[in-house]
């Protein structure tokens, strides 16, 4: 392992594309994201959340924490992933991420585990992005359409 | 949903006097009682433009417009009176926010909602005065608006720096202010002022689970970010000199400051974990209503006294978060001035909730009655001689704290016997979101929003540039509609005006 890189290897120093953005919303803010599978749209979704409580530019990989969620349905596991996210970005370890790689993805018994790479949120290092109180089931909708290869996700979380 | 034309759905709306629209029952099914809102001239536009955007073919945004929201709300089991929606009214997660509505706890089909009481539980208005003179402030102002932003943790990922354990943490939310007096936070008379003396007795720290316990632990005594702040202002207009003298404010320029923030990441958990029980209840209790997002329960289920108690908790939360704020305001004020915070009479002239449920007596059909009152974006506002209200207010009426958007004015109302009657002694919050956050970054220019503020004489320091787009006064409603439309109406008196001079936001 090479010390520069703080132990992490070249592949999971490497950022992915930006497959995100953020949609009009009155008092909230709806995020929609995409990918080559589900499973890609899930993981930018989850960033997109986190690029609007920080610029992520400002964020280095040093730490990578695992997560996992578990639901009823494909809804209820989206709500889940991203809740488990936050949860991680308000409590020890307080973690921004910048780079989220879902190593089980399970559409038949919902279950999700995720690492999040990123590091400690700082004051003075990170600029203060948007707080997020809490993820929501408004309008929220999963496009999978393997055969057109179309793969969204729309979630409006409450700031 | 019903879909109609937008000229089919104006029948169903009445204006009944020129601040009121009654909204009547087949607006959307199942109505149990008929809707009601509160506008001028200028907010009554807003109101139905969202309603004819609605209509449009090819419509799917996220939220429905806020007359929808209302009579949807009319139609949850045990509702009465009529579904209320006031002047600052915008589409919310189920409930809209600026919505009350009452349930009869006599009926065992009465629900609770936690979408009729917001994620944010408990957030609200403090609002304290000083002996000090716009004059006496304006020299320092710059130093004590820094100073205020250096004491009081502010914005995204900020934590608080009032010592606590998870011990502290359980006592806290079973005494609400009566830990911060004992540890020496506030002063005994603070709690006269304010809401249920601080302390939601139902509170049950066993209701709430480990993870909002843990998002609120490093939360406590922050502000938080979006439409959160403290504000350095002064009084800019007096309209009703008793009830303003009773509060302590007796001329214009007068320096006060208000706080306005809620239960931080506790309170969100324990909503976000609330509708997830709540779904499950309303499917086993086969409870039905027109939009997935009004989950609830009734009153009297696990689920629904379990909400209670955890809600309840998470109000006592937010007390010792405003509280410690209070006393860190007080800290900044004190060392800029080199006084005692007692020698410059930084007394709470009040602190009310806009986002919380209760239960109360009101006269229903000529019978007293337990309701629980949701209030979503709506300030408790009762009458003069209310046994609930603080002495020094029973001859004035509760004061009602009205903040306005960054770098517009705020109010003090007083409550009214109408305002009793109509709204179960309910009224506005504030000014309410009228563009998306999106369009306010993509319209409005950080430098002009920031000269703006500084060609009114406001000083600003935020802790998120792009919030500063967001928050202009252009992305709100203006908020003297708002006030003027709840007194004219007369659920509210107009009894004073502030003027902010410094703005601490996140």
């Amino acid at each position: 392992m090479d010390e520069e890189l703080g132990g992490f290897t070249i592949e999971e120093l490497t950022l992915p594309p930006i497959k995100y953005e953020y949609l009009d919303h009155t008092a909230d803010v709806q995020l929609h994201a995409w990918g080559d599978s589900l499973k890609e749209a899930f993981e930018q979704c989850g960033m997109a959340m986190f690029g609007y409580m920080t610029d992520l530019n400002y964020v280095q990989i040093r730490e990578v924490h695992s997560v996992e969620a578990n639901a009823d349905d494909m809804m209820g596991l989206l709500y889940h992933f991203l809740d488990e996210l936050l949860f991680l970005f308000s409590v020890e370890p307080f973690l921004i991420c910048k780079k989220l790689v879902i190593t089980e993805f399970n559409t038949e018994e919902f279950r999700i585990v995720c690492q999040c790479y990123g590091e400690e949120f700082q004051l003075g290092k990170h600029p203060q992005g948007t707080e997020v109180k809490a993820i929501t089931y408004s309008a929220m909708q999963i496009i999978d359409e393997p055969k057109d290869n179309n793969f969204e996700v729309f979630v409006i979380i409450d700031i | 949903m019903v879909v109609r034309q937008y000229t089919e759905e104006l029948k169903y709306l009445e204006k009944i006097n020129p601040y009121c629209w009654k909204i009547k029952k087949g607006f959307q099914p199942n109505m149990n009682v008929e809707g009601v809102f509160y506008v001028n001239s200028t907010l009554e536009k807003l109101m139905l433009d969202e309603l004819r955007n609605s209509c449009r073919p090819g419509m799917t945004g996220g939220f429905l417009p806020g007359v929808k929201q209302i009579a949807n709300v009319a139609a949850l089991p045990g509702i009465v009176g009529r579904s209320v929606g006031l002047p600052d009214i915008h589409s919310g997660y189920g409930f809209a926010i600026g919505n009350m509505a009452a349930f009869d706890i006599s009926d065992p089909n009465s629900i609770v909602s936690p979408g009729g009481v917001g994620f944010d539980i408990n957030c609200g208005v403090r609002l304290l005065r000083t002996n000090l003179h716009e004059k006496d402030v304006q020299p320092i102002k710059e130093q004590l608006a820094q100073s205020l932003f250096d004491h009081i943790p502010v914005g995204v990922g900020s934590k608080g720096i009032i010592p606590m354990n998870a011990r502290d943490m359980e006592e806290a939310l079973e005494m609400g202010m009566d830990w911060s007096l004992r540890e020496g936070y506030v002063w005994a008379e603070d709690k006269e002022h304010c809401e249920e003396y601080g302390r939601m007795l139902n509170a049950d720290p066993s209701k709430v689970s480990l993870r909002a316990k843990k998002r609120g632990l490093p939360q406590l005594g922050t502000l938080g970010a979006g439409n959160h702040y403290a504000e350095i202002q002064v009084v800019d207009e007096i309209y009703d000199k008793y009830a303003a003298g009773k509060m302590g404010l007796e001329g214009v320029g007068q320096v006060c400051v208000m706080i306005h923030s809620g239960s931080r990441g506790f309170g969100h958990q324990v909503a976000t974990d609330a509708l997830v029980q709540m779904e499950k209840a309303m499917k086993r209790d086969k409870i039905e209503t027109n939009d997935r997002q009004l989950a609830c329960a009734r009153i009297n289920s696990v689920e629904g006294q379990d909400y209670l108690k955890a809600m309840a908790a998470a109000a006592n939360f937010a007390w010792v978060n405003r509280s410690s704020m209070t006393f860190l305001t007080r800290q900044a004020f004190a060392k800029q001035f080199k006084m005692a915070p007692d020698d410059l009479d930084m007394h709470v002239i009040y602190d009310v909730s806009h986002n919380v449920a209760k239960i109360e007596e009101h006269v229903v059909d000529g019978k007293v009655k337990k309701l629980l009152v949701h209030r979503k974006g709506s300030t408790r506002a009762f009458p003069p001689h209310h046994p609930l209200i603080p002495v020094d207010y029973q001859l004035t009426g509760q004061p009602v704290l009205i903040g306005g958007s960054m770098g517009t004015c705020s109010y003090v109302l007083t409550g009214t016997h109408q305002g009793m009657t109509e709204t179960f002694g309910s009224t506005c919050h504030g000014a309410g979101r009228a563009l998306s956050r999106a369009k306010s970054r993509r319209n409005l220019d950080y430098k002009d929003v920031l000269n703006k503020l500084e060609g009114l004489g406001i000083t600003i320091r935020v802790a998120s540039p792009k919030l500063v787009m967001e928050e202009a006064p252009e992305s709100y409603k203006n908020v003297t509609d708002v006030v003027n439309t709840c007194h004219s109406a007369g659920i509210s008196k107009k009894t004073v005006k502030l003027r902010p001079i410094a703005v601490i936001k996140g």
